[in-house]
């Protein structure tokens, strides 16, 4: 079944582009069909239902599903713990 | 050998003729391959950022054709002087990027990065290419009004060297308060006008009774749901300046629908630019990595939109869309209608929410400071803005270009200033109170990292 993610930064142009593009190549390197979604933070609640949210800054209002930092992306520190939460989260 | 510069220089001075859209595509190609990226990657990622710069000179002129003479009307109407419609940063990074400083700012501030580093000048390591458009803007912009390439890249270096050490400044905020640690947002709107929150937040600290004032608005985004898209921002801003503008109905909504795009659209056109930078700043950020490894004492510096999710800094973003405005009207003289930043206030306030813990009541003091600062500025800036905008082929003859963002910054009106020196006076007074608004933020910088330090000791 196709994964819907939706990946939020402040702006949706910089810092969202670049988390963006490694949840697609993780996805594609682990066999998952995944839907990617980038907007703003501000525009998360319009653009559910997904089934994961990946923001590149720390939010901490509550949407009702898995939300995952993607912080380790832009800083580079971490990657593979984060990598696995969100396989984790998608596998379900 | 003058014979081969004089075809080097032939053959650079036809590719930046055929405009932006070709040039940077080229430059940036070459640039990727140099740094290893595999020549298929980087040639598609140098259309994708032509396609960038052509889809937001698309978007710029439907703004302009559009809201300018609605605006212009408006102006006419009420006797107000907000006639120039500001494109915000999705559109001022685009055109910056469209400019050839821009694409020798991004080898030039890594230099200025790693020489500071390795002078122990700095403990900033940046590593978010995107945002060398703020340092390439400074640039830009001198060498467009000066037409001087080496004073442009000399206001690349001066607005580099300011933001390493900025990002120094703010390091100890930004793990105390956003719990970020090691890392830090040197660059871009909130770093260089925090300072003005630094002297805000000093001189309330002394006035007593003022000093313990603090408000707090819970779930202000959940409660004003939609209210606070850009989408929904666009369009009721779009249909009321029709209306004020006296169109009826038929021509007010549409105008409103076509401000909703204007917001929807530019930042997707950017972010085209910014997939064609993407190999290029992953490859940056490697040879990064490994020049530093992971146990250095450094502070990673990232993108600020890492600190817009904060929900102070997402509470404040929102207020202030409306206070924006009312500065705006209330300014005396002011010609700039806020439109293109207005759905992201927080560029300009996150850091200043830092500086006084998230305390509300201090932010909207120092961020009405900020705001008004930027405004003033962004007014004088218009002709060297516009001037940018038609070397580089992004906005007509006879349309202006203006941006609050990056436009209204101090440190490239101080610097352009002091090449031009069309306003000693502007000059000098911006320039003064950026000077002791720098001095506190030293000041409170010192004083949070001891505060740091101090809880730290508590918990051994």
């Amino acid at each position: 079944m196709k994964k819907k993610v939706i990946v939020a930064c402040g702006g949706a142009v910089a810092t969202s582009t670049i988390a963006a593009n490694k949840v697609v190549e993780l996805c594609k390197n682990n066999g998952i069909d995944v839907e990617i979604c980038q907007c703003r933070i501000s525009e998360i609640a319009s653009n559910l239902p997904a089934d994961l949210i990946v923001t590149t800054s720390n939010v901490r209002r509550d949407y009702g599903i898995p939300l995952i930092k993607g912080m380790p992306f832009i800083s580079g520190m971490g990657v593979e713990k984060t990598e696995a939460n969100i396989l984790k989260v998608l596998n379900k | 050998m003058t014979g081969f510069l004089n075809g080097a220089y032939f053959v650079i001075n036809y590719i930046i003729d055929m405009g932006a859209s070709v040039m940077l595509p080229i430059i940036i190609a070459i640039l990727s391959i140099i740094l290893g990226v595999k020549v298929g990657k980087a040639i598609r990622a140098g259309l994708m950022i032509g396609v960038g710069f052509v889809g937001m000179g698309l978007i710029v002129d439907m703004m302009n054709a559009n809201m300018g003479p609605a605006a212009q009307a408006m102006a006419n109407r009420l006797g107000v002087s907000l006639s120039i419609v500001e494109v915000g940063w999705p559109g001022m990074s685009g055109v910056t990027w469209g400019s050839i400083v821009a694409t020798i700012a991004i080898p030039l501030a890594i230099a200025v990065n790693l020489i500071m580093f390795a002078l122990k000048l700095t403990k900033t390591i940046n590593i978010d290419i995107w945002n060398v458009w703020h340092m390439a803007f400074t640039g830009a912009i001198a060498y467009a009004v000066t037409g001087n390439l080496w004073i442009g890249l000399l206001g690349v270096v001066f607005h580099a060297v300011i933001s390493y050490k900025l990002g120094d400044l703010w390091a100890p905020l930004l793990n105390d308060y956003f719990g970020l640690e090691s890392l830090t947002a040197p660059h871009g709107t909130s770093a260089y006008m925090a300072p003005i929150a630094c002297l805000v937040d000093a001189i309330i600290e002394k006035i007593p009774g003022l000093n313990k004032v603090n408000l707090s608005i819970e779930g202000l985004q959940e409660k004003i749901g939609v209210l606070g898209e850009p989408v929904v921002i666009g369009g009721i801003l779009g249909t009321i300046i029709g209306f004020l503008a006296g169109y009826g109905p038929q021509e007010a909504l549409p105008l409103g629908i076509k401000m909703s795009a204007v917001m929807v659209l530019m930042p997707r056109m950017i972010k085209c630019i910014m997939d064609g930078l993407l190999p290029l700043s992953e490859r940056a950020k490697e040879v990064m990595h490994n020049h530093f490894g992971d146990d250095a004492d450094f502070y990673i510096g990232l993108d600020p939109a890492v600190l817009l999710g904060d929900p102070e800094v997402v509470t404040a973003g929102i207020i202030f869309i409306p206070i924006t405005l009312f500065i705006a009207i209330i300014m005396p003289g002011n010609r700039i209608l806020p439109f293109g930043d207005l759905a992201t206030i927080g560029f300009f306030i996150a850091i200043a929410v830092a500086v006084h813990k998230g305390n509300l009541f201090r932010t909207l003091i120092s961020g009405s400071c900020i705001m008004a600062m930027t405004i003033w500025i962004t007014n004088q800036t218009v002709p060297w803005t516009t001037k940018l905008g038609q070397s580089v082929g992004a906005v007509g003859a006879n349309e202006t270009l203006a941006a609050m963002d990056q436009g209204g910054s101090p440190l490239t009106y101080i610097f352009t200033q002091l090449f031009t020196r069309e306003n000693m006076a502007g000059l000098i007074v911006i320039a003064a109170i950026y000077i002791v608004c720098m001095v506190f933020a030293v000041m409170h910088s010192r004083a949070r990292q001891a505060e740091l330090d101090a809880s730290m000791d508590e918990e051994y």
